[in-house]
């Protein structure tokens, strides 16, 4: 699964350890979800999308 | 509970159950030899394993209260060193029928424990790495 959370995380400015702190997981989480490591539950997922207001389609895209 | 108070509480709950497992070795070390009946030697010998239960009970919260992500690299990191001390182990105990020294059971528990922290050193290496 494709994401864009370190274009969104760049585009505002924060470490990931500042989205880390805001959605409450580790920054090795962001870290790992940034390059494809790792795709999150549903929960992360949203508290993604509610953090960046973006909907998790816009988010996160399907590989094909 | 933030993440940095998740981990400053397992790191305070571990840190307390070893604490409290260094003084019941050094007490049960020093009493078991005096004593005469054998039963209750054995009781005070095997005493360290309530702290060392204390221990596993704050590994366990732990893993619990950790976000998804780090439960799954945690569990993957304990079931790989727990594989690596089983296949040494296993090794280790044919080599004794070819003659090498017998080894005490104590040796299991650092090797794992050590092979643990090795993987978990080179998973932080790689994803800072990658970062």
């Amino acid at each position: 699964m494709k994401n864009c959370v370190r274009e969104l995380r760049t585009q505002k400015n924060w470490t990931q350890q500042e989205v880390a702190d805001r959605i409450d997981v580790s920054r090795q989480t962001i870290n790992a979800i940034e390059t494809g490591r790792y795709d999150p539950g549903l929960p992360m997922a949203f508290a993604l999308a509610r953090l960046f207001r973006k909907s998790i389609e816009e988010i996160f895209e399907a590989d094909r | 509970m933030s993440h940095k108070a998740r981990m400053s509480r397992y790191f305070l709950e571990l840190m307390g159950a070893m604490a409290l497992y260094v003084a019941v070795v050094a007490a049960a070390t020093r009493v078991a030899p005096g004593m005469g009946s054998a039963g209750l030697k054995a009781l005070v010998c095997v005493s360290p394993m309530l702290p060392i239960a204390l221990v596993i009970w704050a590994i366990a919260r732990h893993f619990r209260r950790v976000d998804e992500y780090l439960r799954l690299a945690m569990l993957e990191t304990v079931a790989i060193a727990a594989a690596v001390t089983a296949g040494a182990s296993l090794t280790y105990g044919f080599l004794e029928n070819a003659g090498l020294p017998k080894l005490s059971m104590f040796v299991v528990w650092p090797v794992m424990g050590a092979v643990w922290f090795l993987l978990a050193c080179i998973r932080e290496f790689r994803e800072r790495r990658q970062g």
